[in-house]
């Protein structure tokens, strides 16, 4: 096995940024660009409509994570429902799980798109756990590495 | 009903975008696996992430586990749950006429297509050795489920193969030539349903 890697941060996003429709992908930065050179991995979440059992199977995994030193953040998309994130249904079900809900980012559609782009990079690279916290779960801190 | 143009969708392991989700030691990237993220794009699958049955049953701090050690009835029980939960979605794209593609993580003992890690006498204190485990050419117990629950749904199989990270030595460079080779056949395959449509 090599060394582990993995980033300590990930963010629940809709489907419509992970899979922009065609028509609306001009509009769009490339969210998983912006978040995979952030070193955000992704919590899919489904495209509107009631998928109950999914998000109670998605903040079941959400609630391990927020409990075991890993930073969780949620990014939104104007002109959808609830942003494309559920959180009609989702927040309660966190709620119940003992779970802050995650800080939210909306991409804002047809501004200008590299500035979105550049917003969404500054609200990840200025998002996680504070550093005692860090420290506790994943023995070094972002920054020691 | 609302008319649109069929889309080819890849379900993925959940790693694969979010490499958070792997046992300790097992995350190669810091968040996505980039190179098969970038290869499905490229080819414009749309993505389909599916639920990780290991993080939500034994956690993020779960011991290493091989096939034999979650074969248990209550594990499978869990599977068919998170599978019942994202097959709405699979069954929507099926019957729309999608073309919907599966990848896994060979190797892993819930998520393998072609090859699941296996070793009947593990248990106990985890002090076994590295390596000290088979790779055996089956299904994970959670790629077992989630089929079976399309089949109850009377859906038809879904294509599918596993990026080769859990593997024991991984090798980017061949699991990459595997995944476009599986991509290559399988559009030559939708290829030729598409000029006979007599053809299954």
């Amino acid at each position: 096995m090599n060394a582990d890697v993995r980033g300590w941060r990930m963010a629940l996003v809709p489907d419509a940024l992970i899979n922009p429709l065609p028509a609306a992908r001009a509009a769009l930065p490339d969210v998983l660009a912006v978040l995979e050179a952030g070193g955000y991995g992704v919590l899919q979440l489904p495209p509107p409509g009631g998928h109950g059992l999914l998000l109670a199977v998605i903040a079941d995994q959400v609630a391990e994570y927020a409990h075991h030193g890993y930073a969780v953040a949620a990014v939104g998309v104007r002109g959808q429902p609830g942003d494309g994130l559920h959180w009609r249904g989702l927040a309660p079900l966190l709620r119940h799980r003992g779970i802050e809900l995650p800080p939210r980012h909306v991409v804002r559609p047809g501004a200008d798109v590299a500035a979105e782009g550049a917003r969404l990079a500054a609200f990840l690279a200025g998002y996680d756990l504070p550093p005692e916290e860090q420290r506790r779960w994943r023995g070094r801190t972002q920054e020691d590495r | 009903m609302e008319q649109h143009a069929p889309r080819k969708v890849a379900l993925v392991a959940n790693c694969l975008l979010n490499q958070n989700a792997k046992v300790c030691q097992g995350a190669n990237y810091r968040a996505v696996a980039s190179p098969v993220v970038e290869v499905l794009r490229r080819r414009g699958y749309t993505l389909q992430q599916l639920p990780c049955p290991e993080l939500a049953f034994a956690g993020v701090r779960r011991w290493w586990a091989v096939y034999e050690q979650y074969d248990t009835p209550a594990y499978r029980a869990h599977c068919r749950r998170l599978a019942q939960a994202i097959a709405p979605l699979i069954e929507q794209y099926l019957r729309r006429g999608d073309e919907v593609i599966l990848i896994g993580l060979d190797g892993s003992p819930s998520t393998g297509v072609r090859f699941t890690s296996s070793q009947p006498d593990w248990g106990g204190r985890p002090n076994r050795p590295q390596d000290d485990w088979e790779i055996q050419p089956r299904r994970g117990v959670w790629i077992e489920e989630l089929e079976a629950e399309l089949a109850r749904r009377g859906l038809p199989p879904v294509p599918a193969t596993g990026w080769a990270l859990d593997m024991g030595r991984f090798d980017e460079a061949g699991a990459r030539r595997d995944l476009e080779e599986f991509l290559d056949s399988h559009a030559a395959a939708a290829g030729a349903r598409a000029d006979d449509p007599a053809a299954p």
